[in-house]
């Protein structure tokens, strides 16, 4: 029956077209080994894997510090470097590069990307720049359809890049120069964006109250971090988050900061809602309508949430703000995750694999973001006014 | 200035003990006020916003302490911040102009000028224009100078300074103070006409031999459905008398002097009337951010009982009782405990509430809140003044007309 629901033949079409996409940019960067991307594993899962699955804070610090300078310094670094290498310059492997960085988000990995390509650009003109962009821009949001603030990101740079007083320079060079250095400190505003986002939501957390998260999410983290230094009294439940345990990790950190947790299977939410007071979430991506699209888990939460008068907030940068507008579940391009299910599962027998669930405006109490708190609707709002 | 001084107390003192009431009289008296502390304040050469912008905060933060209950008085102060921060701006941006940007220009985009080329007037206003808006997707990858993004005080001191390096002094110290007082004079007519700009829309809401439920007495609602009336629509009103101030009454009587049909119910009979009602419209005391509304006690049980009855519920509010902030446990924090006089005569019942008697705790107890807070989703529709002067908020009181809690949210993060 579901078949014939409309939004699966536009899944279908969909799919379709990225096919149709990625095979005309095969042809440029042929070496590129992270090419082929395997279209069942989202890549954007693959990094949250790797980042916070198996990826220990400890870990973090000790590569950090063999790295020895922060990510943003190492950006200009790289770049530079890209620039004289004799090998053909490819957008996804520097966003390769970017993405493996595990304080980077994703968005910021797709703008610096997006530098390097005006740093190695031969263009003379602005116009033949930013069809250079465009073109980076597609390829890139084509190699991998399914990460949300890969697309955010490249759209709000390029909308960047063709309507800003930034381009007001008479000189082509200085544009370009000005160009890479608001790209490269987009790194430090994503960064701000999250300390910003921690002290809004300060007055929201009171004494004695009692968190729910879900997912791993460095704002939410943050926010619970800065409550914690704030030397806010509240309690922590965090489910466990199959099948990539981001639950486990974040109890793990929030443990550190002597933040009392609790853990909890995916499906005892309902069962332990009645001494929440609040529910956080992240989000990978906030849509058109203001609702959000986050790990699988999320809408059921809002859901369990809503229908016990429990307030849900999300924590998301607004560069996570996307131009989708899901009209339900299916209605996204599937990013798919393998599951580990400890037994062998009988021939036959489907499993469901997709990584995040769509979770309606409705269902959300309010957004924090680096904008400010803002109920869904007004999310539209600037939307809109960004791309009218 | 001792004499703003001791004007700043007696309005303090007044807020304190509750004589001024109604946040339309207090937001009037709190925009006064603030004028007369400007034009009292004298002003350096430099960084005039700077020490104007101070002398604002100091006040305001006495008077928001006075009374934290009464929040229209927290945001005419924002508002009055706001305009001084734009009048300079406008200076700023119109001196920039003149000066067609001379080569090593001191202006507050220093930070961003100093080794590229130099960037055109027009982008140098957007960028401070930016500042001054609420962040947005639009603004986030553009360039905002350290300085400008930490608080204006000081980055208005710098541009300010520069500017008079070139431009004559005397007139652009007159200027600010000036063009200061004419906007505030301007949002105290706002706060004045608020009452007639939403009774205009009257006619658009209010149907023939419609039935209209209100709840205690509210001017603006009073203005509402005189104009409606005005307009010869023929309707029936419903006045709940709001126990425990039956301020009800008055409406009554005010509404049957402008001949409107009229018919006094009590509070507890809201419910048993509601079936019948097509339309609730009440005032408000402030809406919140979220979309929230504080109002006289008895409004959240009307609400519940229209929305029981799927009866659109209509707050019409003047424009400053928009409050920037979220309630956090609204029913307790932002709520006045009165006098139990209002409930019980004095002599009537004191023995029972006598420290004397018994254990020493008296055994009768009586709490008089103020306020209710209706949560947003409670609220089909908020109808406020379209008299904003900036152009840059009268899009959104479009919005804020024909939409619901969300809109005002989002009015409210622009200013």
């Amino acid at each position: 029956m579901w078949r014939r629901s409309a939004s699966f033949i536009l899944d279908q079409q969909q799919e379709k077209k990225s096919k149709a996409l990625t095979s005309p940019s095969m042809d440029e960067p042929l070496q590129n080994p992270n090419l082929n991307n395997p279209n069942n594993i989202s890549a954007y899962y693959q990094t949250r894997a790797a980042h916070y699955g198996v990826v220990t804070s400890d870990w973090l610090a000790q590569a950090q510090a063999a790295v020895g300078f922060d990510p943003v310094d190492a950006a200009s670094e790289k770049g530079i470097r890209s620039v004289d290498s004799d090998k053909p310059f490819s957008v996804i492997d520097e966003f390769n590069h970017w993405r493996k960085l595990p304080d980077l988000a994703e968005a910021v990995a797709a703008i610096l990307a997006l530098a390097s390509v005006i740093r190695s650009s031969k263009a003379t003109t602005m116009m033949e720049l930013e069809s250079e962009l465009k073109k980076a821009s597609d390829s890139l949001k084509s190699w991998d359809t399914t990460s949300i603030s890969l697309t955010a990101g490249c759209d709000l740079f390029m909308r960047y890049v063709t309507r800003t007083s930034a381009l007001e320079y008479e000189d082509f060079d200085a544009a370009k120069l000005r160009l890479i250095e608001r790209a490269e400190k987009f790194g430090e505003i994503s960064r701000k964006a999250r300390r910003t986002i921690a002290m809004l939501s300060q007055d929201f957390i009171f004494d004695g109250c009692t968190i729910l998260v879900h997912g791993f999410s460095r704002v939410v983290l943050e926010v619970l971090k800065t409550a914690a230094q704030n030397k806010k009294l509240f309690r922590v439940l965090c489910t466990e988050g199959r099948p990539d345990r981001t639950g486990l990790r974040l109890s793990n950190e929030l443990a550190k900061l002597d933040v009392p947790v609790k853990l909890l299977i995916d499906s005892a939410v309902a069962y332990t809602m009645d001494e929440v007071d609040m529910v956080f979430v992240g989000a990978d991506g906030v849509v058109e309508s203001g609702g959000i699209i986050n790990m699988m888990g999320t809408y059921q939460i809002a859901l369990v949430a809503h229908s016990m008068n429990k307030p849900v907030y999300v924590a998301a940068e607004s560069y996570k703000f996307a131009r989708l507008y899901p009209l339900d579940q299916k209605d996204l391009t599937p990013a798919l995750r393998p599951i580990d299910f400890g037994v062998p599962i009988p021939s036959g027998v489907e499993v469901e694999t997709s990584a995040r669930d769509y979770t309606p405006p409705q269902y959300l109490t309010l957004l924090f973001t680096d904008l400010g708190v803002l109920t869904p609707s007004v999310v539209s709002d600037e939307l809109i006014q960004l791309y009218l | 200035m001792p004499d703003t001084q001791a004007l700043v107390n007696e309005f303090v003192v007044k807020l304190k003990r509750r004589k001024v009431e109604g946040s339309h009289a207090t937001a009037r008296l709190t925009a006064e006020l603030l004028r007369s502390v400007i034009s009292q304040q004298r002003v350096p050469y430099t960084n005039q916003a700077g020490v104007l912008i101070e002398a604002v905060k100091a006040v305001g933060e006495q008077l928001i302490s006075a009374n934290p209950v009464e929040l229209a008085v927290g945001n005419i102060v924002r508002r009055v911040l706001h305009i001084i921060r734009e009048e300079d701006l406008s200076l700023a941006t119109t001196a920039i102009g003149g000066l067609n940007l001379s080569a090593g220009s001191d202006d507050e985009d220093d930070a961003e000028l100093d080794d590229r080329t130099v960037l055109s007037a027009a982008a140098v206003a957007a960028a401070a224009r930016s500042t001054l808006r609420a962040p947005s997707l639009h603004t986030l990858l553009e360039d905002i100078p350290d300085s400008v993004a930490a608080p204006h005080t000081s980055s208005s001191g710098g541009d300010s300074e520069g500017k008079s390096k070139s431009a004559d002094k005397n007139s652009r110290t007159r200027k600010l103070k000036h063009d200061v007082i004419e906007a505030i004079n301007e949002l105290i007519q706002d706060i004045d006409t608020c009452h007639e700009q939403i009774a205009e829309q009257a006619v658009e809401h209010i149907h023939q031999n419609e039935v209209i439920l209100t709840l205690g007495r509210s001017r603006t609602v009073m203005e509402f459905l005189c104009a409606a009336k005005e307009k010869k629509r023929s309707f029936r009103v419903f006045v709940a008398e709001g126990a425990p101030r039956y301020q009800g009454h008055v409406l009554a009587k005010e509404l049957v002097a402008r001949g409107l049909q009229t018919t006094v119910i009590t509070d507890s009979a809201v419910f048993a009337m509601i079936s019948r009602v097509n339309m609730v419209i009440v005032g408000a005391h402030a809406i919140m951010a979220n979309g929230g509304v504080i109002a006289p006690v008895g409004l959240n049980m009307v609400a519940l009982a229209a929305q029981r009855h799927a009866v659109p519920f209509v707050v019409v509010a003047g424009s400053h009782k928009l409050c920037p902030l979220y309630p956090h446990n609204p029913e307790v924090l932002l709520n006045d405990l009165r006098s139990p006089s209002e409930l019980l005569d004095f002599g009537e019942f004191s023995d029972c509430m006598d420290f004397g008697t018994g254990s020493g705790a008296p055994l009768l107890h009586v709490v008089n809140p103020a306020f209710d807070y209706v949560p947003p989703k409670l609220v089909s529709l908020f109808i406020t003044d379209t008299c904003y002067t900036t152009e840059e908020l009268t899009p959104f009181c479009n919005f804020c007309i024909g939409n619901t809690s969300g809109a005002v949210a989002l009015l409210l993060i622009k200013y």
